[in-house]
């Protein structure tokens, strides 16, 4: 396939192997994912730049870095949240500060968006 | 007889067009049902347009307005009164429903543009929502983006992702969703024309397949379609899932077929018969021109 696709499309091809993946994937694994005949060099430029974009973490596997797809800001910022809620300790006491510390137009935010689940039957 | 000639091949374009767009190689099938049903579409307006004139002319205060003698466009008129005011009145209400249907498309456009822009992932051409459902859309904008579930992109294997990213990329490419909207346009002013919309809708994802299969195989689009639509939960409303099979499975059948290729014949005779109506409505138009003209020489008569 020596086909020239640009340089987005790549991009998008790359993201997509590695959503699809169940763990992060190496450049390696992603050129196999990918399936298509990359090099491994384009594979890990474009690997680079996602990730100088955010739409990638990584993390050093031996000698090579391991990638992983990453969610948008607010998907990211509620994954943390949810993390340091589950390291333990009192859920309540957290959940209580949490609240506590919230500006008016937050908490009413807050209390919508429960009354809203509610509604639709998710408590 | 000239005035209902652009009603009467409009009528048989709408008839023709869809079928000559299954058999044409997809991308001039949509060019067809787009371009050509909004030529269809105005031809048949200005005959309408031309009828309601000629009624409204023959008004008396409008004739004495114009300068021109009532009685004499009602002696020649090529119609009965009924006639010019069901045209009159078809001519509002049509111009009411183009309105509408411009409005309502003009919103969506400007609601796609923010969706492209708040879609998760900005910055990159593809934005991945979290979801078991298998979907994937393309959504035009500045830039436009493609989504997809995670749900499909696990279901898929490299090269039906690459085919998938090529199907989405070329609606975008190539501005379908305009496409569309030109058919749309065209029923609203022409209910005769109402099998446009879905034949154009159809022909432009016969364009992304082959756009698709082109960037991997015809055999890969296939397959990437058939996991698309096989693992999806249900919870989708079964009439919109059944239409939506029924387009798949014959995009699926052309992808087992080699690419179309094009036989004139088929593109002629619709093309031929756009150009029958646009002469229909020169010729209307003239009648017309020489119709008024002689009710300006009657006024002038009457008036020594």
């Amino acid at each position: 396939m020596a086909m020239r696709r640009a340089k987005g499309s790549l991009e998008s091809e790359v993201l997509a192997a590695l959503w699809a993946a169940e763990g992060p994937l190496t450049p390696g694994e992603v050129v196999e994912a990918i399936g298509g005949g990359l090099a491994y060099t384009t594979v890990q430029t474009i690997l680079v730049r996602l990730h100088a974009k955010g739409a990638v973490a990584r993390e050093q596997v031996g000698r090579a870095y391991s990638y992983t797809p990453v969610l948008d800001d607010a998907g990211l910022a509620a994954d943390r949240m949810q993390a340091l809620l589950d390291k333990g300790g009192d859920r309540v006491a957290v959940l209580r500060r949490f609240v506590g510390s919230l500006s008016p137009e937050d908490e009413t935010a807050l209390a919508d968006l429960l009354a809203r689940n509610r509604q639709d039957g998710r408590p | 007889m000239a005035s209902y000639l652009p009603l009467l091949l409009s009528a048989v374009f709408a008839v023709a067009a869809p079928v000559s767009a299954r058999r044409l190689p997809p991308h001039l099938a949509t060019w067809l049902l787009s371009a050509g049903g909004l030529v269809a579409a105005a031809a048949s307006s200005a005959s309408l347009g031309l009828l309601a004139l000629d009624a409204l002319a023959q008004n008396p205060l409008l004739a004495a307005r114009g300068q021109w003698s009532g009685a004499v466009l009602r002696q020649h008129a090529p119609f009965a009164v009924p006639i010019g005011v069901l045209a009159t009145v078809a001519v509002g209400v049509l111009a009411a429903r183009f309105l509408h249907t411009a409005g309502r498309r003009l919103a969506a456009m400007v609601d796609a543009h923010r969706l492209a822009a708040a879609l998760p992932g900005a910055g990159n051409e593809l934005s991945v929502l979290d979801s078991g459902d298998r979907q994937a859309f393309a959504v035009p904008g500045r830039p436009g983006r493609i989504a997809v579930t995670t749900g499909l992109l696990r279901s898929l294997d490299g090269a039906q992702r690459r085919a998938l990213l090529a199907h989405e990329r070329s609606h975008l490419r190539h501005g379908h969703h305009l496409h569309h909207t030109a058919c749309q346009l065209a029923v609203a002013v022409n209910p005769l024309l109402r099998r446009l919309p879905a034949a154009v809708e159809l022909a432009t994802e016969r364009w992304a397949d082959e756009d698709a299969a082109a960037a991997s195989s015809r055999d890969t689009v296939a397959g990437a379609l058939t996991r698309a639509v096989t693992g999806n939960r249900l919870g989708t409303p079964a009439v919109v899932l059944a239409a939506a099979a029924t387009g798949v499975l014959e995009r699926i059948g052309a992808l087992r077929r080699p690419a179309p290729r094009l036989a004139w014949w088929q593109l002629g005779v619709p093309a031929g018969l756009l150009l029958a109506t646009a002469v229909a409505v020169a010729v209307a138009m003239r009648d017309t021109e020489q119709l008024f003209e002689l009710a300006e020489r009657g006024y002038l008569a009457g008036q020594r």
